[in-house]
């Protein structure tokens, strides 16, 4: 345990799919990882940038289609509905469980003093401005302003 | 009437030794057959030997021996691979394999393998068809019922394997785990090297201690081994090497971490703590701002909060 003290833990978790199923784990890890003291960041990117888009953030859906685990043939899958059908249900399922929203784990995660960042570049491409998202985002970044604050980290790809 | 007896016995001789004469010749012409017998099979019988030396000579050649003796090396190692109990499940299995054989070589199934090993011999003819193909094929008779067969083919090979599965002899497995014994595995942790998987192993009796500090115990993760055993100078000293100055608004959370356990049996994670005491995330970082749950729990002398929130 001294051993690990001496040299701060860090980890810098990349969440780059918009899935509800895609962006709970970042937000999990990181979470874990403010309560183990070993400091957090993540970067969004790609679609990932819709968990922290203000109005996409409450209605993030679960890849049905392609889903190697989903039991469900692939072209009832892929039927318009059925998807925001699962995402419901796997609401219902956490909420349950009492986990928390993704909105509100961006409000405990900003507490928790875990860092997020959205991708520039991915901004650019899907026409997002800065006051689109969520009032938690540190910061919109660059692949390199990324690596210049992740120094030190363990980089998680998700 | 001593003559006259003579005379009687003279005759009987005569008529035995007539008899006995006769019997002689017999013998001796039947001797002279087997000589002759003999003498007219010698060249015959040479002739025989040294055709099936030459013939030997050409099974040799064409390798019948070394396939013989092939075919005993075989047979020994089937004997070897076979342990007596696998014999006598044969034994078992015996009139359900005849019984099996008996039902492949009913006519109608006979015919049918017949036409399939037809098919089998002209494959290098058939044409590939694609996904349409496919479906064109199955609007005939022949390919549905077919089709239909070969459904019930694998229901009933699905329906046994399953059974198999279900009735799996641990002796399989024991052969299975010798097998993978063999090979001594080699010890990946090294001497003097905690074990980093360790927190992964699901703890579910008490912890064992590791240190001991003034007559109290403490696992190796630094929580207290017994709950029981805490005194509020003792969550005192270990605030004080967590390096957290209790305030009034520390012991309030500690003393429902307290309460919550021993109501519970079970350390309040963070998000438990904020939401019974109404107090946010940031705050409590703010109290106790390295791994807040489990320094609010090593503090109260509870073991450490699980679960991933």
């Amino acid at each position: 345990m001294d051993a690990i003290a001496q040299t701060q833990r860090k980890v810098a978790l990349i969440c780059s799919h918009g899935g509800l199923d895609e962006v709970y784990p970042s937000l999990i890890l990181a979470n874990a990882a403010r309560q183990s003291d070993i400091d957090a960041m993540i970067f969004f990117t790609f679609w990932g940038l819709d968990a922290i888009t203000e109005a996409k953030v409450d209605h993030l859906h679960v890849n049905l289609a392609g889903n190697a685990s989903n039991t469900m043939p692939t072209i009832i899958a892929g039927l318009p509905g059925m998807e925001s059908l699962a995402a419901t249900m796997m609401e219902k399922q956490m909420r349950e469980l009492d986990l928390p929203s993704v909105r509100e784990m961006m409000g405990i995660l900003e507490e928790s003093g875990a860092d997020l960042y959205a991708c520039e570049l991915a901004m650019k491409m899907f026409k997002r401005e800065k006051n689109d998202l969520l009032p938690q985002v540190k910061d919109v970044i660059t692949a390199g302003d990324f690596y210049d604050l992740s120094v030190g980290a363990q980089i998680i790809f998700t | 009437m001593n003559t006259a007896i003579d005379q009687n016995t003279a005759n009987a001789i005569l008529k035995k030794l007539d008899h006995i004469s006769l019997e002689v010749a017999r013998i001796g012409e039947r001797q002279r057959q087997t000589e002759e017998l003999i003498e007219e099979f010698t060249p015959i019988l040479k002739e025989v030997m040294a055709t099936a030396t030459d013939r030997l000579d050409q099974f040799e050649k064409k390798g019948y021996f070394a396939f013989g003796r092939e075919a005993l090396n075989v047979a020994d190692r089937v004997i070897e691979g076979f342990t007596a109990d696998d014999v006598k499940q044969l034994g078992d299995a015996i009139v359900g394999i005849l019984d099996t054989v008996r039902s492949l070589t009913h006519p109608d199934v006979l015919a049918m393998a017949g036409e399939v090993s037809q098919v089998l011999q002209h494959a290098d003819e058939t044409k590939p068809i694609g996904i349409m193909g496919m479906v064109r094929a199955t609007k005939n008779d022949d390919v549905q019922r077919g089709m239909a067969m070969m459904m019930e083919l694998l229901r009933h090979v699905g329906r046994a394997a399953s059974h198999a599965s279900k009735h799996k002899k641990p002796r399989a497995v024991v052969r299975q785990v010798s097998r993978l014994a063999l090979p001594a595995a080699p010890q990946r942790v090294a001497a003097g090297k905690p074990a980093a998987a360790a927190c992964c192993t699901p703890k579910t009796g008490p912890s064992e201690p590791a240190t001991v500090i003034d007559g109290v115990a403490f696992a190796a993760d630094g929580h207290l081994v017994d709950p029981n055993a805490w005194t509020r100078e003792l969550g005192l000293n270990v605030a004080k090497l967590q390096g957290v100055d209790l305030s009034e608004a520390h012991w309030q959370v500690i003393e429902f971490a307290r309460k919550e356990f021993l109501e519970n049996k079970a350390s309040p994670n963070i998000r438990r703590i904020t939401q019974a005491l109404g107090i946010g995330t940031k705050d409590l970082y703010a109290l106790f701002p390295r791994a807040p749950a489990r320094t609010v729990s090593k503090i109260a002398g509870i073991p450490k909060p699980v679960g991933c929130l």
